[in-house]
């Protein structure tokens, strides 16, 4: 404790931005590039053509263009991932800022919920029988965000 | 372990000390977007004014150092390296507020709330507050009030189902959702309000599931 009180501010910050670091290399570029790598396999394969027009009807619900169920899908895998499917996407053109703003919210109420299975509900020793009630659950809060964000954005 | 176990047991009270308050007030206020619009001083306090901007390649008035109309894992790249330091910067500014205490002010703060809202006992407010930086860490205080039956399971359920959804929270969404601040079109405050308030929705939607189970089974 009394090390602790030693420190600095700026050395506190340093502290924090050291993890912000290892966030960032560790978790966000990788997940970012994966993100990028897939909306390019997507986009030259014409892939994200069939997905926009498939997913067109559903999106609309949420003022979205087909495309944007391509960001849920991959934040549901990943958030980084997730936010770089919509920045990418946002880059092609295939979402303008008002899509973004509706799905910002719902990428991390739906996020990463594929590691969360284990780091989170593994980790609190869940019971496993809720695990379907848990990702309907967070699904359900991704859509009413959706629908509320279209109000606000 | 046995003094580990005693300190869950007993509520935790918080000496909160003055700054605790005043930092929490002010990471709200940085963190909110809220001043962002304003001209003076204060926009000092105000998180993308403090994260800043790239500089612009020549010419093209529009273009950071990440180039125009690039594709694929090498734009992929570019874009990610660009996140990295406004994640430094959110991070340090966070850990600036939990060394004075803001933490521990919105632990108590919130303790009060958690029966109502979420039908949790306040002690879950430490693992609360933690698990908005770190699922991981709050995943496995959750475990541990468990273990030392500070909790029931049917209040774990309801307090994972709280965590699962936006897990996280604070740290991903100023470390993730920064990738997209710049483009979106309401104060970044707003989204997260939303989040936490959907988080409190998700867990009573289990909190009655739970109920209805029971009855159930019953």
């Amino acid at each position: 404790m009394a090390a602790e009180q030693k420190k600095t501010l700026p050395d506190i910050f340093v502290e924090g931005a050291r993890k912000g670091w290892n966030v960032g290399v560790n978790s966000i570029v990788p997940n970012v590039l994966m993100a990028y790598v897939l909306i390019q396999v997507l986009r030259v394969s014409g892939v994200l053509d069939i997905l926009g027009n498939v997913f067109n009807p559903v999106m609309a619900l949420f003022g979205l263009p087909g495309k944007a169920a391509v960001v849920l899908i991959g934040s549901w895998m990943s958030m980084a991932g997730g936010a770089g499917v919509a920045a990418s996407l946002y880059a092609a053109n295939a979402l303008d800022k008002t899509q973004v703003t509706i799905l910002l919210p719902a990428i991390f109420l739906m996020g990463a919920q594929v590691q969360y299975m284990g780091r989170c509900l593994g980790t609190a020793g869940v019971n496993p029988r809720y695990y379907p009630v848990l990702f309907g659950i967070s699904i359900f809060n991704a859509m009413i965000a959706m629908l509320v964000m279209r109000l606000f954005a | 372990m046995s003094e580990e176990k005693r300190e869950f047991r007993e509520p935790p009270k918080p000496l909160v000390p003055w700054t605790g308050y005043v930092a929490f007030v002010f990471a709200i206020i940085f963190f909110s977007g809220l001043l962002s619009s304003q001209k003076g001083w204060f926009i000092a306090f105000d998180f993308n004014t403090v994260a800043g901007t790239f500089g612009t390649m020549k010419d093209a008035a529009k273009a950071t150092f990440m180039g125009q109309g690039g594709l694929g894992a090498r734009d992929g790249f570019m874009f990610a390296i660009s996140l990295v330091p406004s994640v430094m910067c959110a991070l340090g500014v966070v850990e600036i507020i939990d060394h004075l205490g803001g933490l521990k002010a919105a632990q108590k703060l919130l303790s009060p709330l958690l029966r109502p809202l979420l039908g949790i006992p306040g002690i879950t407010g430490l693992a609360m507050v933690t698990s908005f930086q770190s699922t991981d860490a709050g995943a496995g205080m959750t475990r541990m009030l468990r273990e030392t039956e500070c909790i029931t399971e049917k209040e774990k359920t309801i307090f994972a189902a709280f965590q699962f959804s936006a897990g996280g929270t604070i740290t991903n969404y100023l470390a993730i959702g920064a990738a997209l601040f710049s483009f979106i079109t309401i104060p970044i405050v707003v989204p997260l309000a939303l989040m936490f308030v959907l988080k409190v929705v998700g867990a009573n939607i289990m909190r009655f599931y739970l109920i209805w189970f029971a009855k159930k089974e019953n």
